[in-house]
């Protein structure tokens, strides 16, 4: 029951539209890699180092056991946070969301809504969203701040993740979080579509 | 085909009333407070729990983890009806902690007030809200999440299944998995609960109708018979929805003022003025039901029938 969703009809015929459209407005001068093409599988490349660097670090921690006590989770929680910022100290925004791949989320995230009741899911993700604050990548998620609701229709309209990320709203920004260690991998502005 | 009956008995609506019925195993002495309710409709006695030998009996609690003395009060009630009807398990429906999440909250917004439950072996299962950190709390042993988003288990007793969702992030692969374990289910009695509230009165969410539109078709067609939730801080009990009974719980901690609209189609009973927890008793094809305040007054009461076994699949 991981957060990877495999096999994924919706996003893969998402983006295919979204591919198709670049490759037919192109039409005539189309490169022999698609653009699209190529910042989605670099997304998938970047993530998954992402997830594997995640991996490799919380295998250094003690294991949490089934007894483990919430002083012990909070600390496992906090140790892997601090080891990751501290393995991607310059990491900064667009490294995993690259700029090809924060336009590819825009209109993916627009083919999205206009599937499914544009409305409805703005309110759904809107519902209790801590609205525009300072997104610091490597930042802690703060424990006090609600988390977005994330619809059905949104997250088969986004690529897939592995496991230890997840997709997320603040305000109208799609953030990667990385619930393990509760931090902000990285982000893309002005994600939602407007109303 | 036969469609779900539900008897839904009268509702008691007055503390007077309340007072003068006796037969609630856990009945506390006479509040201090007036309770008012929503709807008002016409007074009648509460439905007593059967407390039968060899039923399920069970408790639900939603949106509670905030320390206050509120929390505290209703807490001390789910203890003092525990000694009189011995419930062995809750289904917590999420926003169980809220604020930070430090080891000391664990402590004072959960271990500390249900102190007595957790030493008299009371089971705590928990859905995750939208104020709930997923990883902190599916390693919190007493949360019974072994570790999982959303995940299943077999009640103690009676042939009951209850299945626990995570709404706050319904991915394509937990709508796949929730159809099969629905699907796999050989149960009488299937019961869901999640955070988000399919129907709500209340004025600050209201009902999650994209999420109905993704989970309700599911539950028609594997029979599913209750849906329990919160979100929303109140208490309410839905109409039967396509033969399915919702109740939202959202009423454990902090309320809201002008908590929220009376009269929407669906609604059969809200109380948004004081915190309120339900118990639920099962025996067979009859679940009996009370939602007690935290000042012992029971604000709602009935019997659910169960869906028919496979009534909904075809």
């Amino acid at each position: 029951m991981s957060r990877f969703a495999s096999g994924s009809r919706r996003v893969l015929s998402l983006a295919l539209g979204v591919l198709g459209f670049v490759a037919v407005a192109a039409y005539g001068q189309t490169p022999p890699v698609n653009a699209n093409a190529k910042a989605l599988a670099d997304f998938r490349t970047r993530i998954d180092a992402y997830a594997a660097l995640h991996k490799k670090l919380e295998a250094t921690l003690p294991a949490l056991s089934k007894e483990s006590t919430p002083q012990q989770i909070v600390g496992h929680q906090d140790n892997l946070a601090g080891l990751i910022a501290k393995e991607r100290i310059a990491a900064k925004q667009g490294d995993l969301f690259t700029p090809a791949m924060q336009t590819m989320v825009r209109e993916l995230m627009k083919q999205a809504f206009a599937h499914g009741d544009a409305k409805l899911l703005r309110a759904s993700i809107m519902d209790e969203n801590p609205g525009p604050v300072k997104l610091t990548i490597n930042g802690k998620y703060p424990d006090t701040v609600p988390l977005t609701t994330m619809p059905t229709e949104v997250l088969k309209g986004l690529p897939p993740l592995p496991e230890g990320l997840e997709y997320r709203f603040v305000g109208e920004t799609l953030i990667l979080l990385d619930p393990h260690a509760h931090i902000i991998a990285d982000f893309v502005p002005n994600a939602l579509p407007k109303a | 085909m036969r469609r779900l009956t539900v008897v839904l008995l009268a509702s008691a609506v007055s503390v007077g009333l309340i007072i003068g019925c006796q037969s609630l195993p856990g009945a506390t002495p006479p509040p201090s407070e007036t309770v008012t309710v929503a709807e008002q409709k016409p007074a009648s006695p509460p439905t007593a729990l059967p407390n039968r030998d060899g039923s399920l009996k069970f408790g639900v609690l939603g949106d509670f983890g905030t320390g206050s003395r509120e929390q505290y009060q209703l807490a001390e009630q789910m203890v003092a009806l525990h000694k009189r009807f011995p419930y062995e398990l809750v289904a917590l429906v999420g926003d169980n902690l809220y604020g930070s999440e430090r080891p000391r909250d664990f402590e004072t917004k959960f271990e500390r007030p249900y102190k007595a439950l957790l030493d008299a072996n009371v089971k705590f299962y928990a859905a995750l809200g939208n104020h709930d950190d997923a990883e902190l709390q599916m390693n919190y042993k007493p949360f019974n999440m072994d570790g999982k988003h959303y995940y299943t288990f077999k009640a103690p007793k009676q042939d009951v299944r209850f299945f626990i969702l995570e709404s706050t992030y319904m991915n394509p692969e937990q709508v796949k998995w929730i159809e099969q374990e629905l699907a796999n289910s050989k149960e009488d009695w299937k019961i869901v609960y999640f955070h988000h509230p399919l129907y709500s009165s209340g004025n600050r969410h209201g009902s999650d109708v994209t999420l109905r539109e993704t989970l309700e078709p599911l539950f028609i067609k594997y029979n599913v018979s209750i849906v329990l939730t919160g979100h929303d801080h109140l208490y309410e009990r839905i109409k039967p929805q396509k033969g399915i009974t919702h109740f939202l719980v959202g009423s454990g901690g902090q309320l809201r003022a002008g908590g929220s609209e009376p009269g929407l189609p669906f609604s059969a009973k809200i109380v948004d003025n004081i915190q309120v927890f339900m118990v639920a008793e099962i025996f067979e094809n009859e679940m009996t039901f009370n939602a007690i305040s935290r000042t012992g007054a029971i604000v709602d009461s009935g019997i659910v029938v169960r869906r028919e076994l496979n009534a909904g699949v075809k």
